[in-house]
């Protein structure tokens, strides 16, 4: 192949190139080396003018590749290849040589500045010498949405997709849908109804033709990659048919109770349940292991009751599958358990709660029907409210959740609504209220007569027996004796979220939360493309920043995946030359995105450029010099350490 | 010795280091001329044999600068260049190239003035060991 010839632009930057660097000097350098077609110097090359120049002097003059010496790639490499497409130049032969950050702006010394700015042009103009046009390459995208996750979150992320048009599904685990958010019974500090809140939402989705909901279900596979994945799932039988409309009239005839897990255990229910009236879907649930129909055969009870005739028990589990364009990981939360810190008397000592459990039993759709009791029965007349219980603690959960003072206030708002003249008291150490209405909040629970007690050490908060009651002892304050201890805890991970990640193959950070793409640019994209973290799984957050997460999510996944619309993939792939590939796999191994398959057949691997970021780890892995790096080649590289290095 | 000037030839990935040298240089924060950048994608891309190159070809001293653990926009290719470099750097030692020419470390695209400081103390530490002999050995060697 005949030498390339390559024209060198240097851009004087107005003073900022110019004034450090002798362009001139420069220029003469390549004057005469070969494979130069022209040098021209420009006063501001970025500028319309100067892209003008650089447009009309490839036109013009046909170079096969240029050299722009002047700023570093990520402000204007984009730019230049733009231009030079406009010309008719492929985008991969434009090099810059950042002769500004790398050279003028960090060299005070003129001579020392133009001696390293004809090194990295020397660089440049040997690895331009090398670069092999890259073509533009795009795929076909399914725009469907698979959301994993019905509670506030995935409900929103699936109507926002679903209202423009998209297919959407969610897949939740629980039997219908609310998650967390729906066990609350205010949420603050406007202190709304969550129950209400959501009904009208759960109903949009229940009506809503793009939605489709399954739920008693779990993901069990996710495969391929953006724009074109496969959801598995496994649909746990429900012994019930969809003409179940939650009438419960089975309820009253089922000889069997449980622990009604929706209360937190607070409750009972039968073996044939719904999480609460009006759920969605509306179908009740016949629990297998304690219903009398499967442990003895002794009992048909419901069929009887069914007005629908929608009992049926001879339904099995399912395989389903569904396809989608994008993930939307939406699995919330669990509250971090104070029984870790034995002190704290939670599952020792009675009327010892957390604050979840005080909220089931302040709800009025609760298993006390709104009345907050001890376990005699009465009404507790002092409340005390320990903030951070198991939070800033190798314990428990070792960060600030930032939401749960804002909870653990609300306490005191419920208990005074339910028990005229309930004494609360909150202890605490440092109070985190973000934000103006959650402040003002704060302050008028105060002037309300929550009394409020800052500890010295959180980590000696102790609460023990005394007698009827309880007293909580906490350094820096005057012990208090109380009814009630409620335990303020901070929310961790939910416990299958590392198990997901796996399945995903997406990334969780140190405390167990999905790790972000990018924590302040994507912080809603997980750590593979396509796959997306809204909701609490992403990190704590209250309810306003579930659902804008959800939003950012679903809208993130909108603009990326149109129907019609063709998604742009990485140019800058790794490559695999089939006749130096031996089959030993190396690079499978340490390719970070399961990019690399390998075909038995062959005994070879292959790069799917789909999924191929380009980072070209399997290039420097590859023991054969099989594995390249498309733009990265070792030849490219090795001619720009020959630039750098001989100038 | 005061005279001698080495050449210092950096690795850099595009994502982290090579942000925080144009984060430095978009500050004015100067650095010893000796030090000059190739971007890669990710410091995962770093061949151990573009370190022999760099030193065959003469540079005196070799940085391989990427993200700092956990934080890859490649996820883990650091880790993997973390792994790779750590037993090349044995074998340096081995083939009688000072440890001090050699160096992995990690500089965040916000971390300007640690890229100054890094650049700087190469340059100081390079000059210290003065040029690079085992290439004139090598090359009496094979004549």
């Amino acid at each position: 192949m005949n030498q390339k010839k390559i024209a060198l632009f240097l851009c004087r930057c107005g003073a900022n190139i110019a004034g450090a660097v002798d362009l001139d000097t420069v220029a003469a350098r390549f004057k005469d080396k070969s494979g130069i077609a022209l040098i021209a110097t420009h006063d501001l090359l970025c500028s319309p003018a100067g892209k003008k120049f650089v447009e009309e002097t490839i036109a013009g003059k046909k170079p096969d590749g240029i050299v722009i010496a002047a700023c570093s790639p990520k402000m204007h490499e984009k730019t230049f290849r733009d231009v030079a497409g406009r010309a008719g130049m492929n985008l991969a032969q434009v090099t810059m040589a950042n002769i500004r950050e790398q050279g003028a702006w960090v060299t005070p010394d003129k001579n020392e500045a133009t001696q390293k700015a004809i090194a990295l042009i020397s660089a440049a103009l040997g690895r331009g010498a090398l670069h092999e046009n890259l073509e533009a390459r795009s795929m076909e995208c399914n725009t469907d949405v698979v959301v994993i996750g019905g509670g506030v979150a995935g409900i929103e992320a699936a109507l926002m997709a679903a209202n423009a048009g998209r297919k959407v599904t969610i897949i939740e685990k629980d039997i219908s849908l609310g998650g967390a958010v729906i066990k609350t019974e205010e949420v603050g500090p406007s202190m709304e109804c969550a129950p209400c809140l959501l009904a009208p939402r759960l109903a949009a989705v229940r009506d809503n033709p793009n939605i489709r909901v399954v739920s008693n279900a779990e993901v069990t596979d996710v495969l391929g990659f953006f724009g074109n994945f496969t959801v598995r799932v496994k649909k746990a039988a429900r012994y019930v048919k969809d003409s179940c409309i939650g009438c419960e009239a089975c309820f009253e005839v089922c000889p069997v109770s449980a622990p009604n897990a929706f209360h937190l255990g607070l409750g009972a229910k039968k073996a044939i349940y719904t999480q609460f009236p009006g759920s969605v879907p509306a179908a009740a649930v016949i629990n297998r292991a304690i219903c009398k129909h499967f442990t003895d055969g002794s009992c048909d009870a419901c069929v009887a009751a069914c007005p629908f005739g929608a009992i049926d028990f001879n339904d099995g589990d399912e395989s389903l599958e569904f396809t989608a364009g994008a993930v939307i990981v939406a699995t919330g939360f669990a509250n971090v358990n104070p029984s870790s810190i034995p002190a704290l008397g939670y599952g020792t000592l009675e009327n010892v709660v957390t604050m979840p459990e005080f909220e089931r039993m302040a709800s009025s759709n609760g298993p006390l029907s709104g009345e907050i009791k001890l376990k005699n029965g009465t009404a507790p007349a002092s409340i005390a409210v320990v903030h951070c219980a198991a939070s800033l603690s190798e314990h428990g959960a070792a960060y600030c959740s930032g939401v749960c003072c804002m909870t653990a206030v609300k306490a005191g708002e419920l208990a005074r609504k339910k028990i005229p003249g309930v004494t609360v008291v909150n202890i605490h150490d440092r109070l985190v209220f973000e934000g103006p209405a959650a402040q003002e909040f704060y302050r008028e629970q105060q002037s309300k007569g929550t009394i409020f007690c800052k500890t010295s050490d959180l980590a000696h908060v102790a609460v023990t027996r005394a007698g009827d009651k309880l007293a909580v002892s906490a350094p820096g304050t005057a012990p208090v004796t109380v009814d009630m201890v409620v335990l303020s805890t901070g929310m961790g991970p939910s416990p299958g979220s590392n198990v997901m990640a796996d399945i995903l193959d997406a990334d969780c950070d140190a405390a167990g939360f999905f790790k972000p793409d990018h924590a302040i640019l994507h912080p809603t994209g997980s750590t593979i493309d396509g796959i997306y973290a809204a909701g609490s799984c992403a990190s704590p957050c209250d309810v306003p920043t579930a659902i804008t997460r959800a939003q950012a999510a679903a809208g993130d996944a909108l603009a990326k995946l149109v129907p019609g619309r063709k998604i742009e993939l990485e140019i800058m792939t790794g490559a695999i030359d089939e006749d130096k590939c031996a089959g030993c796999r190396l690079c499978i191994a340490v390719c970070p995105y399961k990019a690399i398959t390998y075909d038995a057949q062959k005994n070879k691997s292959i790069v799917n450029e789909i999924i191929c970021r380009g980072c070209g780890t399997c290039a420097a892995t590859c023991p054969g010099g099989a594995a390249g790096a498309k733009h990265f080649t070792n030849a490219q590289i090795y001619a720009e350490l020959g630039g750098v290095i001989h100038g | 010795m005061d005279n001698f000037n080495p050449v210092i030839v950096a690795f850099v990935c595009n994502w982290c280091s090579y942000s925080g040298a144009d984060k430095a240089g978009g500050q004015k924060l100067d650095y010893p001329a000796n030090v000059k950048l190739i971007r890669v994608m990710c410091s995962g891309r770093v061949d151990p044999q573009f370190v022999m190159q760099a030193f065959r070809e003469g540079a005196d001293g070799v940085m391989v600068l990427g993200c700092h653990p956990g934080d890859c926009h490649y996820r883990s290719g650091n880790i993997k260049t973390l792994r790779r470099f750590a037993l090349f750097e044995k074998m340096l030692a081995q083939l009688g190239i000072e440890s001090g020419r050699f160096k992995l470390d990690w500089v965040a695209a916000g971390e300007s003035k640690r890229f100054q400081e890094v650049a700087t103390q190469m340059t100081e530490t390079v000059k210290k060991l003065g040029s690079l002999s085992i290439r004139g050995y090598v090359e009496s060697e094979a004549a």
